[in-house]
């Protein structure tokens, strides 16, 4: 029931300590890049950097990026063939027309169209993963401020955060107690024993609110919150890989443009 | 006598609808005192210890800090919070933000301090509770004792007179209440008044300058720890134990022994009774070993491993944070981590050299300590500080033992 966390990793990666408005513009970037790449080769060359950056630079164990990857992409996959068969074109290779206002066919075009899509998953896909594999929500809060959220949003969002995981710790004790209790041994009864967790989870949140309001009372608050800035300096290597990274990004856009499968 | 920081006079206090959890209670702390408070679980020691910032309301009575009595309204409030720091049994619930620096910088910046007055505050709380370059890290991610620092780090960060500290070895293990304690005597040995609450006699025992023994909202006895703790009935009452070393002196003293008038507070005070009464008076040793005192900050890298190195047979100890993580990154084995300066006597009383591993001002604290047992007991134990003897250290600190040891003596 409770795997490690993606923002557990991503408090470890090798990229901890490389300034995040790099990290975020590689990321973003890369999206960027995908939206605008015409070929289905400039995603797959994205995504076989980004991957190679995660695995290599970030030094994510490869299982476990595997898995993250592999879940959406399942969903990526079937949409990709959802695509294949409703789309039409010239070259047909199969068709079926199981009813009068369906049309089920397999043309060169469809493929194409299907297979770009698909490429431009795998693209933003690492892209996305990039930023939550380097990037822990903890750095992100100082770039908010910088965006000009309000204030209120990221004291909000900080108080969130924290007590996410004191929560998520009070369900996990709660949960392994009911299970040495035999709560989860029928189906019926599993229903009961989720419910009471709830609840518990439920109070014990209530409780930890009262308590987080006398804690920030005994430490005089006063509407203020403390934002720790990016101390990190965006050094030459980490720049210049940014830049290489956009540039090639760009160039196998250029290259690429119109290139299909087939 | 100092003077007089926080005081109660009859304070009553009742919870909604519930029962009288403070019964009219009466005390005083003076300014740099450690105060224990003990008692049993539900004898209102955590109700009374809010007391003290404001937290609760007494219903009848008033508290004073500073001689002034303490008012209720939010300006007042916020100026006693800043100066009496408090600190939570459970660290969770004292640590708000996401991060380390953050956490820290909490009070700091609700105080209105500058920004780069928020980020000294921040470095120098860090440093006093050992937990320089965790800035980043997400406190989830924090051990039971780290998450303990960061907390007395956020309430260090305000720079407050009175630290009241609730329960707080609770959780720890026994290595880790152990250094909690002694960041509490540093703590105290910069200025700080501090306050606990507990119920481990053994812990509030050799630590506090004077004990307030509570049961059922009251108080039973307020004394000097030996005092407070050695008579049986108010042990009883408060449903607390004598503590061992109190327990052994007073059969001891049964059995003829002659007990100073100041109790036996650690094994040190209890070996010396023990000696003193088999030699009578004569140390056991003809010559004590030299106690060698080294401020890690102020040494090269390198250095002392390679002065360790040279004398086979020194036992090597730790005090602080600091000077532990110095051992562990010089990869120095180390035979003491708690209760440093009295295991460095007992060895130098039977002729063995040690050296102390330490940071700032506990040097000089040190020194004190051993002078004062040597004023006490009548030995007199070297006393060498590595950083400034001038001399090559191999001359410096030998003793008498070493040249009888080594024969290229």
């Amino acid at each position: 029931m409770f795997e490690e966390l993606l923002e557990d990793v991503a408090q470890n990666n090798g990229l901890r300590e490389v300034n995040t408005t790099v990290k975020l513009a590689v990321g973003l970037g890369a999206i960027v890049l995908c939206l605008l790449s015409t070929s289905y080769l400039s995603p797959l060359f994205i995504a076989l950097v980004l991957s190679a950056a995660i695995l290599l630079l970030a030094r994510i164990d490869i299982k476990t990026y595997a898995e993250l990857f592999l879940v959406p992409l399942w969903f990526a996959f079937l949409s990709a063939i959802v695509i294949v068969l409703i789309s039409g074109g010239e070259h047909i290779f199969w068709s079926w027309n199981p009813l009068s206002f369906l049309s089920l066919s397999i043309t060169r075009e469809s493929i194409n169209t299907g297979f770009f899509i698909f490429c431009r998953v795998i693209g933003g896909m690492s892209a996305l993963l990039f930023i939550a594999l380097t990037t822990p929500m903890t750095d992100l809060f100082a770039v908010m401020r910088k965006a000009c959220v309000p204030d209120f949003v990221i004291d909000l969002a900080m108080i969130i955060y924290r007590t996410i995981f004191i929560l998520m710790d009070q369900v996990r004790q709660i949960y392994h107690a009911q299970v040495m209790r035999l709560g989860y041994s029928t189906w019926r009864e599993s229903i009961t024993t989720f419910a009471s967790m709830c609840g518990a989870a439920f109070i014990a949140s209530w409780d930890e609110g009262d308590d987080l309001i006398r804690a920030m009372d005994a430490r005089c608050y006063d509407g203020k919150f403390a934002l720790m800035g990016e101390s990190r300096p965006a050094g030459f290597r980490s720049v210049a890989a940014l830049c290489l990274f956009i540039a090639s990004g760009s160039a196998a856009v250029y290259v690429s443009q119109g290139m299909t499968l087939l | 006598m100092s003077s007089i920081i926080l005081e109660a006079r009859d304070v009553r206090y009742r919870y909604p609808r519930g029962r009288e959890a403070i019964t009219g209670i009466s005390f005083h702390v003076r300014r740099g005192e450690k105060i224990a408070l003990v008692g049993p679980n539900g004898a209102g020691k955590s109700t009374l210890l809010q007391m003290f910032n404001g937290m609760i309301r007494p219903d009848s009575g008033v508290m004073l800090f500073d001689n002034e009595e303490i008012r209720y309204d939010t300006r007042s409030l916020r100026q006693v919070r800043r100066r009496v720091g408090f600190l939570l049994q459970n660290p969770d619930r004292q640590i708000i933000a996401p991060t380390v620096y953050q956490d820290v910088a909490f009070g700091p910046v609700n105080l209105g301090y500058d920004e780069a007055a928020v980020k000294e505050a921040v470095a120098v709380a860090l440093r006093q509770v050992g937990l320089e370059g965790f800035e980043r890290r997400p406190p989830h991610h924090l051990s039971g004792g780290e998450k303990k620092r960061v907390a007395i780090a956020g309430v260090l960060a305000m720079d407050p007179d009175v630290l009241v500290f609730d329960e707080p070895t609770t959780g720890l293990d026994p290595s880790g209440s152990e250094d909690l304690m002694e960041l509490l005597d540093e703590l105290n040995h910069d200025g700080k008044t501090i306050i606990i609450s507990t119920h481990d006699v053994e812990l509030a025992y050799p630590w506090a300058d004077r004990v307030i023994l509570l049961a059922d909202g009251r108080i039973i006895r307020e004394d000097v720890p030996d005092v407070a703790f050695g008579n049986p009935t108010y042990v009883r009452m408060a449903h607390l134990s004598i503590p061992v070393l109190l327990e052994l002196s007073v059969e001891l003293e049964k059995r003829g022994f002659t007990i100073p008038e100041r109790k036996p507070r650690s094994v040190l005070d209890m070996v010396h009774i023990i000696e003193h009464q088999h030699s009578h008076g004569h140390c056991c040793h003809s010559a004590p070993g030299t106690i060698t005192i080294c401020n890690v900050d102020m040494i090269p890298d390198g250095t002392i491993p390679a002065w360790v190195q040279e004398r086979p047979g020194i036992a090597v100890g730790a005090m602080g944070t600091r000077a532990k993580q110095c051992a562990a990154t010089e990869q120095i084995a180390l035979e003491f981590t708690y209760g440093v300066i009295d295991k460095c006597i007992l060895r130098a009383l039977r002729g063995k050299d040690s050296l102390i591993l330490t940071t700032g001002n506990m040097v000089g604290r040190v020194s004190e300590r051993v002078e004062a047992y040597g004023k006490e007991s009548g030995n007199t134990i070297r006393v060498v500080n590595l950083n400034t003897a001038n001399q090559p250290p191999v001359t410096g600190l030998t003793n008498e033992e070493m040249k009888k040891d080594d024969p290229s003596y």
